[in-house]
């Protein structure tokens, strides 16, 4: 069955996860560029746990192939792209 | 050449105090930590016994999230009893981190919280029964959790020893803890246990008809160790953790002594797993002595297992009654606190120092009219006034399980 979901612009991606970035792992304010590792010690198991937020967020489900290239992503700015990106490249999504 | 032995740091949380001030005043005056249990919707209402040792006292935490993201409630207990201790005994960072200092430290089963939420989120999937279980919830609730957790924590970098011996899981973990340092292996060792409030393990032993049921009306009033009208153990939460140092390194820094462990033995009753065996008790209990290198005549205290049971306490006390006489005298700590299981040893070790350091021995609570079957051993009725200088800790555990520390009073 064809599920369709609402898209969501970069703008609110980035609200999202910086929402979530601060309600989840109190990581308030991040640079966009700043090593989310190096300077919040935010690591594979943090990662796991955002990609879980991140698939509630999208409404979907993301393969794991997919998800294993996330763990490489150190800022928030990657973040953003990735799940743009992940969100654009799921099958399921309506174009607007 | 073994070495010796000695205690620089302790640190409790029991259901009657989380400060050594607090534990003492409820030795002091007789307080029981037992309460009604809490409301469980998934067991509550198959549970006959509904008593459980709990912890009132609000304890804060100011661990940091990468800390806490891997931490169940038992852990929580856990690094606090740590750090306390840690602070009391004063190493510095650098001694810390060396890979000369390691942590015994375990707990009944893990996180039986985070165990039971991962089943639910499974039960209540649906079609996809995984998601919703973190991926810190496996870190959370593994056997190791609290060993883990505090070696993660402190930056702990020797050996990781992490008993899961039930009853017994403190008690090894400062055993396994001294021969670590006896023998040279590590300068020093964080070793202890912590259990988290849990009404699995009432189930367990309400399962097997092994808890208290006669005093849901009035908790205070139980476990009874020794006593007539004992009618079974009491579960309940705890944690407590011990510095064991090397005594050259400690003196060499000024470290103040608590005490110093002078002997431990470990045995299994190659037998029943959950019936108590009198020759196996003694047998451990004197293989203990052995070790320290004392006589029996030359112990002054034995805090027992003594649990609440009809058969445990009596068969406990025969093998102590057969060991010691009426030589020294004989408390059962449960009677305050219930039986924390994993962290019982660890406490009742701390509460021997509490008593050799004011030179005082507590009554054993609810002890009332003593079981002639448990007569033939030297219970103190009352406070007493009394040098102590050593004292042997008693835990058996399922699976067979025995264990007996042997600790002496820093003055000699």
């Amino acid at each position: 069955m064809h599920r369709s979901f609402t898209l969501l612009d970069r703008y609110e991606i980035e609200k999202s996860i910086l929402g979530i970035l601060k309600d989840q792992f109190e990581i308030s304010d991040p640079g966009m560029d700043d090593d989310l590792r190096e300077k919040y010690k935010f690591d594979s198991i943090d990662g796991i746990e955002l990609l879980a937020e991140v698939e509630q967020l999208l409404g979907f489900e993301i393969d794991q192939e997919i998800k294993k290239q996330a763990l490489e992503i150190r800022t928030v700015r990657q973040i953003v792209d990735w799940v743009e990106k992940v969100q654009s490249d799921n099958p399921q999504s309506d174009n607007p | 050449m073994p070495r010796r032995v000695v205690i620089t740091g302790a640190s409790a949380i029991t259901p009657i105090g989380v400060t050594k001030e607090s534990i003492w005043d409820g030795l002091m005056q007789g307080r029981s930590g037992v309460k009604s249990i809490k409301d469980d919707p998934l067991l509550g209402e198959h549970l006959r016994s509904k008593v459980f040792g709990t912890v009132t006292d609000e304890l804060t935490y100011d661990f940091e999230r990468h800390h806490r993201k891997t931490m169940g409630p038992v852990s929580f207990y856990a690094c606090h009893v740590a750090k306390e201790s840690l602070d009391q005994a004063g190493l510095d960072q650098e001694f810390i981190h060396s890979g000369r200092m390691g942590v015994a430290f375990g707990s009944t089963h893990g996180s039986p919280s985070v165990q039971r939420s991962i089943y639910e989120k499974f039960f209540k999937g649906g079609d996809n029964k995984l998601k919703g279980i973190g991926g810190a919830d496996y870190l959370k609730s593994m056997v190791h959790t609290t060993a883990a957790n505090v070696a993660r924590m402190f930056g702990i970098t020797g050996r990781i020893i992490s008993s899961c011996t039930a009853c017994t899981t403190s008690a090894q973990s400062i055993g396994f803890g001294f021969e670590s340092v006896k023998f040279g292996m590590q300068d020093a060792m964080l070793c202890g246990g912590a259990d988290e409030y849990d009404t699995t393990t009432v189930a367990v032993f309400d399962n097997l008809l092994a808890c208290s049921t006669a005093y849901n009306d009035s908790p205070e009033k139980t476990p009874r160790p020794f006593d007539e009208k004992r009618d079974g153990l009491v579960v309940a939460e705890g944690a407590g953790a011990v510095i064991l140092e090397e005594y050259e390194h400690a003196k060499n820094r000024g470290a103040v002594i608590l005490g110093e462990v002078l002997g431990f033995a470990c045995g299994n009753n190659g037998d029943s797993l959950i019936m108590p065996d009198a020759a196996g008790i003694e047998r451990t209990i004197r293989a203990g002595l052995q070790n320290a290198g004392i006589e029996p005549q030359q112990v002054d205290l034995v805090t027992a297992h003594a649990t609440g049971t009809k058969l445990g306490d009596a068969t406990e006390a025969m093998a102590t009654a057969s060991v010691f006489g009426k030589g020294p005298w004989v408390v059962g700590l449960k009677g305050y606190m219930g039986h924390s299981m994993g962290s019982c040893g660890v406490i009742e070790s701390i509460c021997s120092l509490m008593m050799m350091e004011h030179g005082k021995v507590v009554p054993t609570l609810n002890l009332e009219n003593i079981d002639p079957r448990c007569d033939g051993i030297k219970h103190p009725g009352k406070i007493i006034d009394d040098d102590i200088k050593t004292v042997v800790i008693q835990n058996f555990a399922f699976g067979g399980v025995n264990t007996c520390l042997v600790l002496h009073s820093p003055h000699q």
